[in-house]
């Protein structure tokens, strides 16, 4: 029969091809087969990077690899909820990637169930891995019931952008040009907001508010943590909302939107973007990492459009506060790593954060002072602009559903978006908020 | 006892009774006829649509990605080329998910047919106490839904050490209730008088399973290897649970990770489709035959 | 195929009794019959049977995915968090309208095309071909290719909807488009093996069958509707239950199609269960919704073949 000799045929093919996969270098035929440490190259690492930061952190690994002449594995996932999954998954079998990056405010979760490896260890500090050289604020996040389990990259906050030349217009810009004159308190920033709609916009300020739960939880959060504490406590358990200042927050985000047209009720990011890349809107509140969109970016009249980006001030509260979040590395627990590898990952770690003016790049701003203080990177800008930023910037709630990416993040996003597009008011806001809240923090926490 | 292979084109209802319906009502002849060429063109408008998907993915596959987005929908290219495949095959460790799939469904097909042969033969030939039970459980073993199980299969795995080892997707696909039915069948077939002979030769009854019964066997063993095949290599759920480090991945589960990627590169991505499904397709037209023959037995049974 | 097995064993056990008569070792065939079962027994034991009873067990307790250990005692706190969880059963009623929606377009229309199908003498090599090749594709390719035809503006089944004069849905945004997006490709992809089941029980109808009511006048289609439909019952029968059963079990398509979305509401159950074990690390919670589905599953199977036991009093032959 025919069918049997193509058969023999493909079982040929396939004792071949077996036999040279498990004698080859860096097969992970055999750790499968036997359940050892995948040794597919000498670091194994894990990013959510993609797009412009991507191609930053590949000319990065291959620097790394140039000169310390170890081999990396870097394998680029789907950013957000599959990718701590994922993550999970592997340190769940013992055989997880040797360096992986992680947002601190998805930390406590990790941290909690004993996934990683602790970074206030010998291992670290003999390197030269210490607290004072990181952005205090981003070494606090990464501080997980007294014991530290990252370490932090860089801090990306939500920030002001604006269009120069219309604030010139508006005659919001200091006398050097280079910053807009110092907003202190709510009636000044709504005035400049005024002022860039009157300075030729169809809106004085723009968001990414529909469709797009995350920047509405970004852009809620720095102005109620301007007033309040955090909305919950105790790991996520208990409830703690400021009943006052949340309904100031929604009233206040409201009045934006609403009737005073200031702002557009509904925005996807491509509107959002087109808007602000077009000059149709002064200023933008969005996170530094769109930077990149708009470097380079024309307006309809051929001219190139000049943009600035700079902290924003403080609005609702006396002090200035910034949502943000940070990029961390970490080195998942694995039961069968040698010390071998534990040195070359640390190393690699070490080599990210030297090079990290290369990361600066995409409008982050590092976490390792010794960088953050350079020359490399004083001269990046608008980056170094908003360097202060980082230092007061407000993570997301210390729980174990909070974090980028979250469900936490989507619910509360979507209520926040109804209050912005005017369907639910600011009283219906915190009921709802409220409501919401109850369900996460009364789910039993799986690890505590 | 297997159904005829439904390759053999069996010859259809008009032409044995072509004669005598000459001879009564022509009028229903031409009706008839007209019925079948409008079935005929009806299901090759369908099955040329099916193969749409396929088509569509190769001819992407192979236009540089400008064109794709200047012109989209269209099915022609003034510059075919391979540069998707071999940026892919760069991009990505394909060889290894080959390797990966290949090593894990042939392991399978091994284990289940020997494992589940024996079982077959000892539940047909050999009275045993509590065979009947065992039977049953087997029975029930058929309504057991293994997806909607992963969760408590992960700990259980987990408890073993086993994650991320091949091992964690063979030995749940081992102990297969529809494969022992199929193996079962078949060894009814064989008379007793064969098993009686052998055994007054003074065969063992391990000898009597493989070298009498097994060999008669080799449709069931072919259904059963096929199949096992084909489900082992595309199934999801459970390897992307098990298998996390990139290069121990299946073409499924490696594909998998590629759906939400860069959207732009549609010719890699179309790239990555063709040269995930090149395996089982080749594996398909080689073995249609046994392979629908398996299918429609198993379904039977 | 319930009632084979018992009816195969008798004629084995008549030839067997012969030789218990004889000298020869009962005690011999018992020892052969269980070792020669024991791999097949262990296994099944070790991996069929062993997940359901650690579904249980873990259900009962905190259990995390990420920790070893069982944690905390619970008893059946995580089954009620479950049963009064508005998202569970949101999931629950994805997975069922999926099912509904899959099922009579799989059992009925490969059952028309694989009639029509059997009228033909020519070409039939090239018809299965076309409809079940798509059945060896793993779904990630699937998906792959029809995300990619999905897009919007540039896709093909995009285009599509715009030759003929139509305005093609947000498939990935919205969620009926979503749902059709979904069940179209279900349909490509798993109408092939539906359509190999009925033409090889349609192949199994005499030729003489057809030959007499053709003599009688009888035309095509009332060829078809009485003779040919009726005597595809149990085979429809079996494809409908299974069908029943493999739409309530999806996940790979919803998943990687649509991430559950948008906005999980197309979330099914066995994505709910994906996501609250192992995004969430809850396993005690998520073993929870693991046995309620379970036990849905394994009551729809159990009360198919009731059904079809009293409605057949003769066994399938």
């Amino acid at each position: 029969m025919t069918g049997l000799s193509r058969r023999r045929f493909l079982a040929a093919g396939g004792g071949l091809t077996l036999a040279g996969a498990l004698s080859a270098c860096g097969s992970p035929v055999a750790t499968s087969l036997t359940g050892g440490q995948p040794a597919t190259a000498d670091v194994i690492f894990w990013h959510l990077f993609g797009g412009g930061d991507g191609e930053n952190m590949k000319k990065m690994v291959t620097s790394y690899q140039k000169s310390s002449r170890r081999s990396v594995e870097s394998t680029l996932l789907s950013w957000g909820n599959p990718y701590y999954t994922k993550l999970a998954l592997s340190a769940s079998s013992g055989r997880p990637p040797d360096v992986a990056v992680a947002h601190l405010s998805r930390l406590p979760l990790l941290a909690q169930a004993n996934l990683l490896e602790r970074v206030d260890s010998e291992q670290f500090t003999g390197v030269g891995i210490i607290e004072d050289k990181f952005t205090p604020a981003a070494w606090e996040k990464a501080t997980v019931d007294g014991a530290v389990y990252a370490v932090p990259y860089d801090t990306h906050p939500f920030v002001l952008f604006y269009n120069e030349d219309l604030a010139k217009k508006a005659g919001l810009l200091n006398d050097a040009g280079d910053d807009l004159e110092p907003m202190k308190g709510r009636d000044d920033f709504v005035n400049a907001i005024k002022a860039m709609k009157q300075a030729g916009g169809d809106f004085g300020a723009v968001a990414s508010i529909t469709a797009d739960p995350s920047t509405c939880w970004r852009f809620f959060s720095m102005l109620y943590s301007a007033q309040a504490g955090p909305m919950v406590e105790d790991q996520g358990t208990k409830v703690s909302i400021d009943r006052d200042a949340m309904e100031e927050t929604f009233a206040f985000m409201q009045s934006l939107t609403g009737s005073s047209g200031l702002m557009p009720g509904n925005a996807t990011s491509t509107t959002t973007s087109t808007l602000f890349s077009s000059g149709k809107s002064g200023f933008l509140f969005d996170g530094e990492w769109q930077i990149p969109t708009y470097r380079g970016v024309d307006l309809p009249n051929g001219k190139p459009l000049n943009f600035n980006v700079v902290p924003f001030p403080a609005i609702l509260g006396d002090k200035a506060v910034a949502y943000a979040d940070s990029h961390a590395l970490i080195v998942p627990k694995s039961t069968a790593r040698s010390a071998e590898r534990s040195a070359d990952a640390i190393g690699f770690i070490k080599f990210l954060l030297e090079d990290s003016a290369v990361w600066a790049a995409g409008g982050h701003i590092p976490a390792w002072l010794p960088v953050q203080k350079s020359k490399e990177f004083l001269k990046q800008k608008p980056q170094s602009n908003y360097i202060e930023a980082a230092f007061s910037a407000v993570y997301d709630p210390v729980a174990w559903y909070t974090g980028a990416g979250s469900d936490f993040q989507t619910a509360m996003g979507s209520v926040i978006s109804s209050v912005l597009g005017g369907t639910t008011s600011p009283k219906e806001g915190v009921r709802d908020m409220t409501a919401s809240l109850k369900t996460f923090s009364t789910a039993r926490p799986p690890v505590s | 006892m297997p159904a005829t292979a439904a390759a053999t084109d069996a010859p259809s209802t008009t032409s044995p009774s072509g004669r005598g319906r000459r001879r009564s009502e022509d009028r229903s002849d031409a009706g008839t006829k007209a019925f079948n060429r409008l079935a005929a063109t009806c299901l090759t408008l369908f099955a040329l649509i099916w193969l749409v998907p396929f088509v569509w993915a190769l001819i992407t596959s192979l236009r540089p990605n400008n064109e794709i987005t200047s012109h989209p929908t269209r099915p022609w290219s003034n510059n075919w080329n391979l540069d998707a495949y071999s940026s892919t095959w760069t991009t990505n460790p394909i060889g290894w998910w080959y390797v990966n799939s290949f090593i894990i469904s042939t392991l399978s097909v091994l284990f289940t047919v020997v494992v589940c042969s024996m079982a077959g033969f000892a539940l047909v030939h050999l009275k045993w106490r509590g065979k009947y039970v065992i039977l049953g459980l087997i029975l029930g073993g058929l309504m057991l839904p293994m997806e909607a199980i992963v969760l408590p299969q992960f700990m259980q795995f987990r408890a073993l050490g086993l994650l991320g080892t091949y091992w964690a997707l063979i030995l749940p696909v081992v102990a297969a209730p529809v494969a022992v039915f199929v193996f079962h069948a078949f060894m009814r077939g064989i008379p007793d008088a064969l098993i009686e002979a052998a055994r007054l030769d003074g065969a063992s009854w391990f000898r009597i399973y493989y070298q009498v019964c097994l060999p008669l066997c080799r449709p069931a063993i072919s259904a059963v290897a096929i199949l096992t095949f084909i489900s082992t290599w595309n199934q999801f759920l459970w390897p992307l649970l098990v298998l996390t480090q990139t290069k121990s991945q299946t073409i499924p589960v490696g594909l998998g990770s590629l759906i939400g990627g860069s959207a732009i590169q549609y010719a890699e991505t179309m790239a990555s489709a063709v040269l995930g499904i090149l395996p089982l397709l080749a594996v398909f037209l080689l073995l249609q035959r046994q392979i629908v023959q398996g299918v429609a037995n198993t379904g039977i049974k | 195929m319930t009632s084979t097995p018992t009816v195969a064993a008798p004629t084995a056990g008549a030839a067997t009794q012969t030789r218990r008569r004889s000298a020869k070792a009962p005690a011999g065939q018992n020892r052969a019959g269980w070792l020669l079962s024991s791999p097949f027994i262990i296994l099944y034991v070790l991996f069929l049977i062993g997940p359901v009873l650690v579904g249980v067990v873990i259900s009962l307790f905190n259990t995390t995915t990420v920790a070893p250990g069982l944690g905390d005692f619970v008893g059946f706190s995580n089954y009620k968090d479950v049963l009064s969880n508005a998202d569970f059963w949101a999931s629950m009623w994805h997975s069922v309208l999926f099912t509904l929606m899959t099922t009579p377009l799989l059992v009925l229309l490969p059952l028309l095309f694989a009639i029509l199908a059997a009228r033909l003498t020519r070409g039939r090599w090239f018809f299965r071909l076309a409809f079940f090749a798509p059945y060896v594709v793993p779904s990630s390719a699937v998906c792959l290719i029809f995300a990619f035809m999905y897009t919007p503006q540039t896709g093909l089944i995009t285009n599509a909807f715009g030759w003929f004069g139509l305005t093609a849905p947000d498939f990935l945004g919205t969620t009926s488009g979503a749902w059709f997006a979904v069940v179209l490709l279900t349909l490509w992809w798993t109408f092939g093996f539906n359509f190999i089941l009925y033409t090889a029980a349609i192949q199994e109808i005499s030729e003489e069958v057809y030959e007499a009511a053709a003599i009688d006048g009888a035309g095509p289609w009332q060829q078809i509707r009485s003779i040919t439909v009726p005597l595809l019952a149990p085979t429809m029968s079996l494809v409908f239950i299974l069908q029943l059963l493999a739409s309530l079990k999806v996940f790979d398509q919803i998943f990687l199609l649509l991430q559950g979305g948008p906005n999980y509401s197309t979330r099914p159950v066995i994505e709910y269960i994906y996501d609250t074990g192992f995004t969430s690390y809850r396993g005690g919670y998520a073993s929870a919704a693991t046995m309620v589905y379970f036990l849905l599953l394994v009551a729809v199977s159990t009360g198919w073949l009731l059904v079809r036991n009293r409605r057949n009093s003769v066994p399938n032959a």
